[in-house]
């Protein structure tokens, strides 16, 4: 016991005189760099995350650390990321949207929680839309013709939540395809894909890669994606303007990424930003990434930024519907 | 079926799967007695380092970590009165006491035997019924999810006989703690004071440390080494002596193994609960209910029994469909995944030696709980020796650190203190603490299950009562929670009766 206590006060000191500088230096980096993840271990963000801190190692000469600081819904994380020494030995994962979400919905001095220099995205899984094996709605025209259908009860759709990517995702469906579902909020996709699976909804909007084996097993039917292009492991199932003819915007789609603290020294982050480009062109990677069903999908700096910025301004115009959509399924 | 279990039990033979297996044993032993360090944080801790063993022997590891973190939290319980893990709160009841007593060594083996055979008893159901539990588990709604925190309530009545009103007011102090956080259907956020670490509601492992580690550093730097604590002098007999009157006890074994494999099965419920349904159950069936909360050896094997068998419970879902209960399995899910593994029934066939392999070394671990465990045992058994004066600040420094390593946040801590102070508040008036830390974890639950059972029906509460009682498995666990209350009722009356005598 006094072992134990007199190691870890050794390590507290260790970590706290660490020394720190903030000038870019022609041998960065010279110690680990740590990653921070604002989410808990074994979900999406830290699974990508830790691939790639695994895998980054080879090209930037250190070893990179993950550490968890979940909370909050990722602003814990975000928070401590954005107070950070930048010295480039700090960096961390986000997800757009719901970092972008947070910072509306917390009416926190805005950019507060969203204060990052970007290195590059990873990962995008858009947003699908399935029904149960054995539903009478064999696709999407047919289960928004359903949920139409004025006589009838309004359509239960189990999604993450509450204020998700996804519960966004069907607000846009909803208004662009002028239709109207009763959205339930479950713990996360993996729970609301169960809720599928045991007939308690209708209906389910999961993230595409917590719902693949499903649909490839045949227990769940996905009846669109929604995004521009098919989700590259469920090749069959057909993008939304595919499926109703009407552009529906994948704005719910959990686009992951690096980022820094504002104002890393250009050398660093340079350097960063390669490692990451060398990464995401490694075949090796590439392979172990694909085999734990992960969906790459890089952009660089600049591509990301203007992603973001699109993003935002998309936002801006859709977030009232989810206020909106709060008081529809609620009870009162 | 049985050739595909035979190649994973082939595994086993593998010298490597047992080293990690033994590894694993050991880690979570010591995580689970560091309060702070929980099964969660363990098996986080160790995943990456699996990445590079082959598939079934860094899920060996893993499991060992998660069955071995669960059981240990005991040994800090029967000696210290302070839970190492979450899972350890019902053993407080009557393991401390048992301690006290002079029995230590009696209360440290009838928990790890108990942990055993519950962790065997669940693995064993794991292997035989997995897929037919998967499909039973689907067929609860959030209407039954609400009824049955709505039933783990109730276990409050039984807890408190004797003294009714403390128990329903530290009950009442949990669920309102509960509400802490954002509201589960729309996102509002309530009681949070604008502080980040409060948004997901009051931080559990921090709340326990709080509600049980600072209360007894307090009453050790008050009293000193005068207070009466666990004592060594009664009993020097050798563990393994206690092994008959553990098997004297099947009912009860098989019961509470029953009880926590079923907790297990249900997502977000967790070990605690577990521990605690299996112990009021005991109580119940038991001829001697009055020796309860003074050091039954009955409710020490009911709680620990119980607690074990949830950890079987939760693979059943990850393993048969991919779905994880709660936050270890969420962990071991990325750990699968990460090998290419994909939960489901296929991978009982493509990959049998993996998965069977994963249930063999399960069972091994809990079988090698019992030697390592009382190994540590005896060694912590003499940290009562220790004078107070040395152990209190010891224990401060490893709550605080505890609570800091779970987030990395320090505003943990300051709440960590905060409802530090409600525990000692509680010990001083003698207000019951396990009934608040049953409000806590439960309200959670049955709130956000009631929103989303109301919400299903859009806000309709006459069809939701319908809804109720024409289920057929909420009108069974419906009928079990009244039935509970009657009896939790009659017990306290009996009890109250036989004190004023």
């Amino acid at each position: 016991m006094r072992f134990f206590a007199a190691a870890i006060v050794g390590l507290l000191l260790a970590a706290v005189l660490t020394p720190r500088e903030n000038e870019g230096s022609s041998d960065f980096p010279r110690k680990p760099v740590t990653l921070i993840v604002a989410y808990s271990p074994g979900g999406a963000v830290d699974t990508i995350g830790r691939a790639v801190a695994t895998h980054l190692e080879t090209y930037l000469g250190q070893r990179i650390v993950v550490r968890n600081k979940p909370g909050a819904g990722g602003e814990i994380g975000y928070r401590s990321l954005s107070a950070a020494n930048p010295d480039g030995y700090t960096l961390g994962m986000i997800t757009a949207p719901p970092i972008l979400m947070l910072d509306m919905l917390r009416q926190s001095k805005h950019g507060e929680i969203a204060s990052f220099d970007v290195l590059a995205s990873v990962q995008k899984d858009p947003v699908v839309i399935a029904v149960g094996a054995d539903s009478p709605h064999g696709s999407l025209r047919d289960l928004l013709q359903a949920a139409r259908d004025e006589s009838s009860k309004l359509i239960n759709v189990a999604g993450d939540g509450p204020l998700s990517n996804n519960q966004l995702q069907l607000a846009v469906a909803e208004k662009e395809l002028d239709v109207n579902f009763n959205f339930v909020p479950f713990n996360g996709s993996g729970p609301s894909i169960a809720a599928l699976l045991g007939g308690q909804v209708e209906a389910a909007v999961p993230s595409a890669s917590s719902v693949t084996n499903y649909v490839k097993r045949g227990d769940v039917r996905a009846l669109a994606v929604f995004a521009d292009e098919r989700y590259e492991f469920l090749p069959d199932i057909p993008t939304v303007v595919e499926a109703t003819g009407v552009d529906v915007p994948g704005i719910g789609a959990a686009v992951r990424g690096i980022v820094l603290p504002r104002d890393v020294p250009i050398a660093n982050k340079q350097l960063l930003a390669d490692a990451i480009e060398n990464l995401m062109a490694d075949e090796e990677f590439k392979i172990y990434v694909r085999r734990a069903g992960i969906p790459l999908h890089y952009m660089g700096a600049e591509e990301f930024d203007a992603y973001l910025l699109d993003l935002e301004r998309q936002l801006t115009a859709y977030m009232p519907l989810l206020s909106g959509a709060q008081d529809n399924g609620a009870p009162r | 079926m049985f050739e595909d279990s035979l190649l994973g039990l082939a595994t086993l033979l593998d010298p490597a799967m047992i080293a990690a297996i033994a590894v694993g044993v050991t880690c979570g032993i010591l995580i689970g007695i560091l309060p702070g360090l929980t099964s969660t944080l363990g098996v986080a801790l160790v995943i990456p380092i699996t990445f590079s063993m082959p598939p079934q022997v860094g899920l060996a590891m893993l499991g060992g970590i998660y069955v071995a973190s669960t059981y240990s939290g005991a040994i800090t319980a029967v000696l210290l009165n302070i839970p190492g893990t979450p899972a350890a709160v019902a053993t407080l009841l009557d393991g401390y006491p048992m301690g006290r007593n002079g029995e230590p060594t009696r209360a440290l083996a009838l928990s790890t035997f108990g942990s055993a055979v519950g962790g065997m008893i669940s693995v064993i159901a794991l292997l035989l019924l997995g897929p037919a539990l998967a499909k039973v588990s689907l067929l609860f709604g959030p209407p039954e999810y609400f009824l049955l925190a709505v039933f783990g309530i109730t276990v409050i009545a039984s807890l408190s006989a004797g003294a009714m009103i403390k128990g329903l007011i530290a009950g009442c102090i949990g669920l309102l703690m509960s509400t802490v956080g954002y509201h589960p259907l729309t996102g509002t956020m309530r009681f949070t004071f604008g502080l980040p670490a409060l948004y997901d509601g009051i931080p559990l492992v921090a709340a326990l440390i709080g509600l049980y580690s600072v209360p007894e550093v307090v009453d050790m730097i008050v009293r000193g080494d005068k207070k009466k604590s666990v004592q060594n002098e009664r009993d020097r007999k050798s563990p393994y002596r206690y092994l008959g009157q553990v098997i004297k006890q099947t009912g009860n074994l098989i019961r509470s193994s029953f009880i926590g494999l079923i907790v297990g099965i249900i997502p977000g419920v967790g070990a605690s609960v577990g521990g605690f349904v299996a112990y009021d159950a005991a109580k119940r069936a038991s001829k001697r209910p009055e020796r309860f909360g003074k050091g039954s050896a009955e409710g020490v094997l009911a709680c620990e029994t119980g607690n074990n068998a949830v950890t079987g419970g939760t693979l059943v879902p990850l393993l048969t469909l991919g779905i994880p209960g709660n936050p270890v399995t969420a962990v071991m899910l990325g750990g699968l995944m990460i090998h290419g593994l994909q939960p489901g029934a296929e991978l009982f066939t493509a990959n049998a030696d993996i998965a069977f392999g994963f249930i063999f070394s399960l069972f091994l671990s809990n079988l090698l709980l019992i030697p390592i465990g009382l190994v540590f045992a005896k060694y912590c058994a003499q940290i009562v020796r220790v004078p107070r004066a040395i152990l209190a600040p010891i224990i401060l420094l490893l709550s605080i650190v505890g609570t800091y390593s779970i987030r990395s946040s320090f505003e943990d801590v300051l709440i960590m203190f905060s409802i530090g102070a409600i525990g000692f508040l509680c010990q001083r008036f003698s207000i019951p603490r396990a009934p608040l830390v049953l409000g806590l974890v439960l309200g959670t639950l049955a709130e956000s299950e009631l929103e989303r059972s109301l919400a299903l029906v859009s806000g309709d509460i006459g069809v939701f009562v319908l809804q109720l009682v024409t289920r057929p498995i909420s009108l069974g666990i419906l009928l079990l929670s009244i039935y509970a209350v009657y009896q939790g009722v009659v017990q306290h009356r009996r009890q109250s009766r036989l004190l004023d005598q």
